[in-house]
């Protein structure tokens, strides 16, 4: 028998509250911000796993990804607010903690990023394309550009006009971002999608054939594959080694770098439409992961129909075992490059060029615009300095912010390219980053007991297992899950920190979080003395 | 009551005020409020107006004793009196109001808006009259003003609440310049320019100029009031919201290029007395969104937020000495 209607709201003539960012735009957003068209993966993960499977570790860091995303759409739907991580870590850690993790972990660390941005922009979305229709049409104007944008001062001069353009972008309005990024969405989506058949209309034997052509006419080598595939051998490259799990499982961590920021979104939770509706924190968050791991599986199993395990073998070569001769223009065999060197067309170098130019570009406009929203959080609960947190009256956006990233971030542009033990120094940018998303696990799995309001006023307190909330279920998995990507960070030599031969980058980590506690520290004693504690700022008041 | 309170306490320590508002009929965010006295260890609670709640959800009965509901979207169909007291818990906890009522009843309702705004006016009345009581009762015996107003939500109808009850603790600062303490004052308005959503309390910005002059004219050293006016300053950062086209029911987010438009919703004449008077701080609500903080020459102006729906209480601490701000801490409990 059919229910009887259920009564309609009353309601009155009441102010209400609207948000700016629709949930497809943040899905969008999450996915740009992975930056599945060049990611790390794939020149990384082969050489240094041999025997590997690539396309089944992606598969292991969606897996292992997946609670950690579905903890944060809980968090998300509780505390929608801008300054995401820190607001869910200040609120269940405590202020001190969550303001010393996120600040000295994405604040500072992220700094990396905006330089790595500017490399990408140069050395993958520039340096390519022009050197790719230098080829395709014969022009050394084209390919001397090309070589310029991959040499150390082109790409500090791409570094820094990047990271400048972003910021007038994003302070003169972030409607004029929302706006540019749907142009970057479907140009690199089209990009992707181009890669994507080239990889799947060749095959290894006809591919070699292409890439020798296409390295003859950037560098003027001959015979580039053979050359490139026996300095691999050389290298160390086992080009028929057997199927290894735990290598494979290793795989997990690196393709995490690239899955992890599922989640960047909860950083602007305060200017997403519906961000307390779990089905659309669900879509944004859990949604743009699964898109994002589909894409990089399917680019994987693109490049083992196009190039063969041996070709992406002898392309991860160039990048982890140093194997110069794998490099074409100076510049590692990143899909992209792979991609256009299959094609003769320059129209179809250029549609790739620009989709990574692009991306590139949306780079370094997610690392603004994420830590400006938590610099402003921050300034607003009083742990930065007030100025930080100013908005600009008629653009309506953080400029302060924005412009002391935009400072912070020359000198590590600078070193990034010009100080040669830089990569040594700062390979704890993984671990750093991973370990704020692990521990925002956590914070999620403690949510219930230590925001127990908060909690239960969200959407998602309904959900349980038998009497365990369901965020507890997905936060402790995802912090045990997480957590072993971000152990292994530390650990694992291939990985991380572990890198290196001396103890001098785990120093920088905790160098950067003990600069993160010095200025908590010096802002908590500076409010004491006008009578005010910060830590009022995540205290909880007992209604009762 | 002591108009001039804070004995015993020395005279270089600030002054210090807890400030929140638009807490719209949430009672877990009201109790809060009247906590943070407490908790932030203030002098004074200073309300920035809203206190009414939004939605009132009628609870229908049927002849099997059971109730049916909607609240955000989703049916609802309770059959004990527990699940009833959880239901109305929660809804008390968003701010909504709640009314049992036989079907025959809820016919009488539906589709009379003038009907239903009377229930409105009496269930908000009710409400924020056991809020005075509670307020009265959790501040006895202690030194803490607790300083209540209405915003452009509010109907003159329901603040009549505000004195409708014996009061010690609690001060109706609506429309008034109070004592703070011996040497601050507070100016308080509720009004707002008008909106998208034809609230009950709108005014033109001019008349809210005079209402401002007409407050301000007898505050002998404005230097030293505390402007709590609810609506913002206009074009202030505190101010900001989407641009919504009226011509609809809710109102609409206007597009234009395919992107929502922001703009300032403040009061001129707010930007104008902070500007021309100078006064200790400016304390602002009604653009729950726009929680920031900005600066009119020497004057500090605030505007905490409000997250009411999530039962959390965003707020202010200000402490104030001499005129000036020395210190502040927006909150979040």
């Amino acid at each position: 028998m059919a229910e009887a209607a259920a009564p309609q709201v009353f309601t009155r003539r009441a102010s209400g509250l609207v948000r700016v960012m629709s949930p497809y735009s943040a899905f969008i957003y999450n996915i740009l911000t992975m930056g599945v068209i060049f990611p790390w993966t794939y020149i990384w993960a082969p050489a240094a796993f041999q025997g590997s499977n690539l396309t089944l570790g992606i598969l292991f860091a969606f897996l292992f990804e997946l609670p950690i995303a579905l903890a944060y759409a809980w968090l998300a739907t509780a505390l929608p607010r801008s300054g995401g991580d820190y607001v869910f870590q200040s609120r269940v850690f405590g202020g001190g903690f969550g303001f010393t993790v996120v600040f000295a972990f994405f604040v500072v660390w992220i700094l990396q990023w905006v330089a790595l941005s500017g490399w990408l922009l140069a050395a993958l979305g520039i340096a390519p394309t022009f050197l790719g229709l230098g080829a395709t049409t014969g022009s050394q104007f084209f390919t001397d550009i090309g070589t310029w944008a991959a040499s150390a001062n082109g790409i500090i001069i791409i570094s820094v006009a990047n990271a400048l353009i972003a910021l007038v972008l994003l302070v003169t309005g972030f409607r004029n971002y929302v706006r540019f990024q749907y142009v970057m969405w479907y140009a690199i989506l089209i990009s992707f999608a181009v890669v994507l058949v080239l990889f799947l209309t060749t095959d290894p034997g006809s591919a070699q054939g292409k890439l020798d052509v296409f390295a003859g006419k950037v560098d003027g080598v001959s015979n580039f594959y053979a050359t490139a595939r026996a300095a691999a051998l050389d290298a160390g490259v086992s080009f028929n080694p057997p199927f290894w799990l735990w290598g494979t499982l290793l795989v997990a961590p690196i393709a995490w770098t690239s899955l992890q920021w599922a989640t960047y979104s909860v950083e602007q939770g305060g200017e997403i439409k519906n961000a307390h509706v779990f089905r659309n924190q669900l879509f944004i968050i859990v949604g743009s992961l699964a898109a994002t791991a589909g894409m990089l599986i399917l680019l994987s199993l693109a490049m083992q129909k196009g190039i063969g395990e041996e070709g992406i073998l002898v392309a991860s070569s160039g990048y982890y075992l140093g194997n110069g001769s794998a490099l074409i223009g100076g510049g590692y065999m990143f899909p992209n490059l792979i991609a256009m060197g299959l094609t003769a067309s320059p129209l179809i170098v250029a549609i790739i060029g620009v989709g990574f130019i692009l991306n590139s570009f949306q780079i370094v406009c997610n690392c603004y615009i994420g830590t400006t929203r938590i610099m402003v959080a921050q300034g607003l609960d009083g742990l930065l300095p007030e100025w930080f947190s100013r908005v600009h009256p008629k653009w309506k956006t953080p400029v302060n912010a924005h412009l002391a990233y935009f400072l912070g971030a020359l000198p590590v542009i600078w070193g990034f390219n010009k100080v040669g033990e830089w990569t040594r120094w700062t390979l704890g940018v993984t671990f750093a980053n991973g370990a704020v998303m692990v521990l925002s696990a956590l914070a999620a799995a403690l949510l219930p007991y230590r925001a127990a309001k908060v909690y239960e006023a969200s959407p998602g307190a309904r959900y349980k297992l038998g009497n365990l909330p369901m965020v507890t279920v997905f936060g402790i998995l995802g912090f045990v899950l997480g957590g072993f990507m971000v152990v292994s960070f530390f650990f694992v030599p291939e990985l991380g920190l572990a890198y290196s031969s001396d103890a001098l980058p785990w120093y920088i980590v905790a160098g950067t979080a003990a600069v993160g506690l010095i200025v908590y520290w010096i802002m908590r004693t500076t409010k004491a003395q006008k009578g005010i504690k910060v830590e009022y700022a995540f205290a909880e008041i007992p209604p009762e | 009551m002591p108009l001039f309170g804070k004995k015993g306490k020395a005279t270089t320590d600030p002054t210090r005020l807890f400030y929140a508002s638009d807490i719209h009929g949430s009672q877990p965010t009201f109790r809060k409020f009247l906590n943070a006295a407490k908790f932030y260890d203030v002098d004074s609670l200073v309300f920035g107006g809203d206190l009414m709640g939004k939605l009132l959800i009628p609870l229908v009965r049927d002849a099997r004793g059971t109730w049916r509901a909607r609240l955000q979207g989703q049916n609802h169909h309770l059959t004990s009196p527990e699940q009833l007291a959880e239901f109305t818990k929660n809804l008390e906890t968003l701010g909504f109001y709640w009314q049992e009522m036989d079907p025959e009843e809820y016919g009488q309702y539906e589709g009379n808006q003038e009907k239903i705004d009377g229930l409105f006016d009496v269930l908000a009345r009710q409400r924020l009259a056991e809020w005075v009581e509670l307020a009265e009762e959790r501040l006895a015996g202690t030194q803490v003003t607790c300083y209540l107003c209405g915003g452009n939500d509010d109907t003159d109808e329901v603040l009549k609440a505000l004195e409708d009850v014996p009061q010690d603790r609690v001060v109706n600062c609506e429309n008034r310049v109070v004592p703070l303490d011996d040497e601050h004052v507070m100016a308080t308005v509720g009004y707002s320019t008008p909106t998208p959503w034809d609230t009950p309390r709108e005014r033109t910005d001019e008349e809210i100029a005079v209402v401002i002059e007409d407050l301000v004219r007898d505050v002998e050293d404005p230097s030293r009031c505390v402007f709590n006016f609810h609506v913002p300053p206009l074009d202030s950062t505190l101010d900001t919201c989407l641009k919504l086209d009226a011509s609809d029911w809710p109102p609409t987010p206007v597009i234009e290029n395919g992107q929502p438009v922001y703009y300032g919703a403040g009061a001129q004449a707010v930007t104008d007395a902070l500007e021309r008077y100078q006064p200790t701080v400016g304390l602002h609500g009604h653009i729950h969104e726009s929680r920031g903080a900005t600066r009119f020459g020497r004057t500090p102006a605030f505007n905490p937020g409000s997250e009411y729906g999530e039962g959390v209480l965003r707020g202010l601490i200000v402490a104030v000495r001499g005129g000036e701000v020395v210190g502040h801490q927006f909150t979040s409990g």
